[in-house]
């Protein structure tokens, strides 16, 4: 395959286009659903194809393809030229790439067992095995459990001279248990919402998970919420949980700090960016603690890779430093605009999608505190559990989370549960009165695999580590 | 495009080929180009051909799923010898009741030469005029501007033999001041059907008509809400309460309340594909004929839509209402939803309001805070205005609802006679027709600085 993205490599030098690479890009993937002991979805995918991407007169174009005879290559390679021709007809400006060295390389995730060599009826026990034990408690009208598992085989040539081969595989994996009782439905969910958590590691990343010692006390938290308070209307100090700690961050301030989305060019669908250029490296974004970096190199993690799909090498990169604001997440194009070269964020999600700014493992660094002594420390307020809703204004500034549930903190300790909990703010107001962190013994890398942005939409795996930490006077409640 | 006698013939040599007891193939296949401008320039344009085949197969009651993106003969074989070893290695599926058995289906128009002939140049020209269009007001343009053409074909090893081509062109856009913005969007099977110029001044207007915008305290309005507002409403409460999963796990808002009333009487909500102006067609993906399903009509909870492993739980026929095959562990879904039109003229509504606010559009809905009760949350965006003694007084800033969806639709005022086609999450085979509908109570519970 590598030859043949060569010879259109070739072609398009040959017509004197600006810049050129062409993506090859083989897919496997398997999902299993459970639900109450039974199978409900056990599938596999193939997706293979060539995407290619042509910068002629100054302008983009890219054109896919599933037929990858070099003859049907060729043609693909054509159209991406004369799509680029044709968005020269409205263009200001011409696209200018920063310098990148051409890297000639090979890279592998890291994976101890390979997901798709696990024979399916360990795969399939497990996961009935989870709903199992969930509907063992009583008034659990419905437990599911799910694992998907994905396997990559990308090369990527450009007209620069670049070569790049990445394998990567990765696992993901969890349960929920649905309570139902009257007019009340709760759901509970582990490791995380939202189908669990996830890594660019094999099946050992599933097992360490050890998804069966949890479903006794998940089980038993969603039916408690049948009979839990709602959550007070009030303004309160609150500790937030890990995994909803990393859609924090996510939404308030991994999406802002996308470039091209500052740049307005993501503005038709997801929106624009508080973060503006002016911004950069005078922004009070949160306060003294306040550490977040963009880190595509933590081994496993499920925002690592080797390369982005522009050939740049994987980075770590400061983002908010001690609070203050201090970098983007770049790419060829838009990095000059901040006097800066890529920082390897273009990634497609996949072979038909041109790559986009996407997050990587946007982390926000560990703190100092023990969980028990941040609880501990806390004389009245509320802890946060993972997330069951979310949304944010346009420009990322105005935000509201919902969590599974909640629970009161009394005099240093955790009390009561509270349902439908949700807390809100203003994006730079919330991150300035985080007063603390929890250390490293408490932070984990959370794999994020839907971050949609896009169109045609681009479902993109990125990933956020995060601890517990704890905000002050914050709203809590929509009501009042 | 393969056409219909080429493709079937295709599947249904793979079909003769698989061992399985039951086996089903879909393909859904299609050429798409899509043209992405923002600061009036063109900066993203990209065209596809691609496809997605999904076997389904079973022995006995063991199901397996598999799909490929390749329709040579070698892979679908593959596929399908994928899909037979999944199916047998695992156990039994309940829910399970056979393939669909062949049927008649309506005869529908839903294939446009002009939309597939549609070419990267063309999407240009029009880019270029709806931006001179903005340039005149000194206003920036960002949009996208999509055309495709495809077909959709269900074979069975029962005899199923379903086929239809597809068109579909689709526009947004957002006039764009340092203060303000102003969205328009348009859908359609015929590209030539839709009405660039008007919508270009439309949102035009909008961003000049919403220029310094003030702020207004969160609290309880009258609102409009236009068509694109009410369509993402409706969208979310589809998602989370019209199809059979939600129903079943009683999570859904309409869950023991069929024949109770849950609305105003103005609201009617229903599905139907079969309609040649919307984005349907006539079956759905188990190759069941699409029925059209009254979910409520006139206030009234009537029902939820079903396929054939959802609807025998409930003692329900299919609606046909199945997703791909790869999906069916979702249950049914309705991908065309209707709210029905009013008789009120858009502009004689707002001159009703006595102070309250114009919706143009939300930003990133959320309706999982609460789903049995239907709360949801999210952001007004690109054309939000006061509205005092029946005229738009100006733009204000942008403001966060959350709300109970029955509770705020029980408070309907007026609901206009015309209805848009408004693009949805399933914009390759499904939409939203929508009209502009007049609420007396809409809660907001925050505001934003912009």
């Amino acid at each position: 395959m590598k030859d043949k993205l060569k010879e259109c490599i070739k072609w398009l030098k040959s017509k004197g286009v600006d810049y050129a690479d062409c993506r090859y890009v083989r897919r496997e993937a398997e999902n299993i659903r459970t639900a109450n002991g039974n199978v409900e979805m056990l599938s596999r995918d193939l997706d293979v194809g060539v995407g290619i991407r042509v910068l002629a007169s100054g302008s983009w174009g890219f054109a896919a393809t599933a037929v990858l005879t070099s003859v049907d290559l060729k043609k693909t390679a054509n159209k991406a030229l004369q799509v680029a021709k044709a968005s020269a007809m409205t263009q200001r400006e011409k696209v200018v790439l920063a310098d990148e060295k051409p890297h000639v390389d090979y890279y592998k995730s890291p994976c101890k067992k390979d997901p798709f060599r696990i024979p399916t009826d360990e795969k399939l026990n497990l996961l009935i095995g989870l709903t199992e034990d969930l509907k063992k408690v009583k008034k659990i009208r419905r437990a599911e459990a799910s694992m998907d598992f994905f396997k990559t085989n990308k090369i990527f040539v450009s007209t620069d001279g670049a070569e790049i081969e990445q394998d990567i595989i990765e696992s993901g994996g969890g349960f929920e248990a649905l309570a139902f009782h009257g007019k009340e439905a709760h759901r509970r969910s582990y490791p995380n919402s939202f189908r669990g958590d996830y890594a660019c590691r094999g099946y050992e990343f599933i097992e360490e998970m050890d998804l069966p010692s949890h479903t006794e006390r998940i089980a038993n938290e969603a039916v408690q919420l049948l009979s839990a308070k709602p959550c007070p209307d009030t303004h309160s100090d609150i500790i937030i949980c890990g995994s909803q700690m990393a859609l924090q961050v996510h939404e308030s301030c991994g999406h802002p700090i996308e470039l091209d989305r500052v740049l307005g060019t993501e503005i038709s669908l997801a929106g624009g960016s508080f973060m503006t250029i002016d911004k950069l490296n005078k922004l009070k974004y949160g306060s003294d603690i306040v550490n977040i970096t963009a880190d595509a190199t933590i081994k496993g993690a499920f925002g690592s890779f080797g390369y982005d799909d522009e050939g740049v090498k994987a980075q770590r990169k400061p983002i908010i430093k001690n609070g203050k604001f201090v970098g983007y997440l770049t790419s060829r194009e838009t990095g000059p605009i901040v006097k800066k070269k890529s920082n390897g964020t273009m990634r497609a999600s996949g072979w038909n999608r041109i790559p986009l700014i996407r997050m990587t493992n946007i982390n926000l660094e560990p703190g100092k505190w023990e969980l028990d002594d941040l609880i501990a420390d806390t004389k009245k307020g509320i802890f946060f559990g993972p997330n069951k809703s979310w949304s944010i204004d346009d420009k990322r500034l105005n935000f509201q989370f919902g969590g599974e549930c909640a629970w009161e903190i009394k005099n240093g300790k955790l009390g009561q549960m509270y349902k439908n909990p949700v807390y809100t703010g203003i994006t730079p107001e919330f991150w300035n009165s985080c007063d603390a962190i929890c250390n490293k013994n408490h932070w984990h890398v959370w794999g994020v695999p839907n971050c949609g942005k896009g169109e045609p939409m681009q479902s993109m795996h990125v990933a956020h580590g995060t601890a517990p930490a704890r905000f002050r006077n914050i709203k809590v409640g929509v009501s009042k | 495009m393969i056409g219909k006698q080429k493709l079937i013939a295709h599947l249904k040599k793979a079909l003769a080929y698989s061992k399985a007891d039951d086996t089903e193939i879909v393909f859904i296949g299609s050429e798409s180009g899509l043209t992405r401008y923002a600061n009036s320039a063109i900066h993203q344009n990209v065209f596809e051909n691609n496809c997605k085949i999904y076997v389904r197969t079973a022995v006995g009651k063991k199901v397996g799923v598999a799909s490929t993106n390749s329709l040579n003969a070698q892979s679908l074989r593959k596929t399908i010898d994928n899909s037979l070893e999944i199916a047998q290695n695992q156990p039994d599926n309940p829910l399970y009741i056979g393939l669909a058995k062949p049927a008649k289906y309506k005869s529908m128009k839903t294939f446009d030469a002009g939309t597939a002939k549609f070419t990267p140049r063309d999407r240009a020209k029009v880019v270029k005029k709806i931006i001179s269009v903005a340039d005149k007001k000194n206003f920036t343009l960002a949009g996208a501007f999509a055309t495709s053409s495809g077909e959709i074909a269900i074979v069975n090893s029962n005899g199923v033999k379903a086929y239809q081509p597809t068109t579909s062109a689709s526009i947004n856009m957002i006039a764009m001041s340092d203060t303000s913005s102003g969205y328009a969007a348009a859908l359609s099977r015929r590209v030539n059907d839709i009405d660039f110029d008007m919508l270009a001044n439309r949102a035009v207007d909008k961003c000049e008509m919403s220029l310094n915008p003030i702020s207004i305290e969160p609290g309880t309005y009258e609102i409009i809400l236009e068509p694109a507002a009410a369509a993402s409403l409706l969208e979310w409460m589809n998602y989370i309460g019209m199809g059979s999963k939600s129903f079943q796990e009683k999570t859904s808002f309409l869950a023991g309340k069929i024949g109770k009333k849950v609305t105003s009487e103005m609201i009617s909500i229903y599905d139907n594909s079969l309609d040649e102006k919307s984005i349907g067609f006539p079956f759905d993906f188990e190759g069941v004929p699409k029925k059209k399903v009254n979910i409520i009509q006139k206030g009234i909870a009537k029902g939820v839509v079903y396929d054939r492993m959802s609807g025998p739980k409930d003692k329900k026929k299919s609606t046909g209402h199945a997703l791909t095959p790869n999906e069916s562990n979702e249950g049914a879904l309705g991908l065309n939803l209707v709210i029905s039109p009013g008789k009120a003229k858009r502009d004689k509504m707002i001159e009703k309001v006595k102070k309250g606010i114009l919706i143009t559009r939300f930003h990133y809905i959320n309706g999982f805070i609460d789903t049995p009760n239907a709360v949801m949350t999210g952001m007004t965006r690109d054309g939000t205005f006061l509205i005092e003694k029946g005229n738009i007084k100006g733009g204000i800033k942008n403001l966060r609802f959350t709300d109970a969806m029955l509770r705020a639709f029980a408070t309907t005022v007026a609901i206009s006679r015309e209805t848009e086609l408004v693009e949805s999450w399933w914009d390759a085979v499904g939409c939203i027709k929508a009209p502009t509908i007049h609420l007396k109570k809409f809660k907001f519970t925050g505001k934003t600085e912009f």
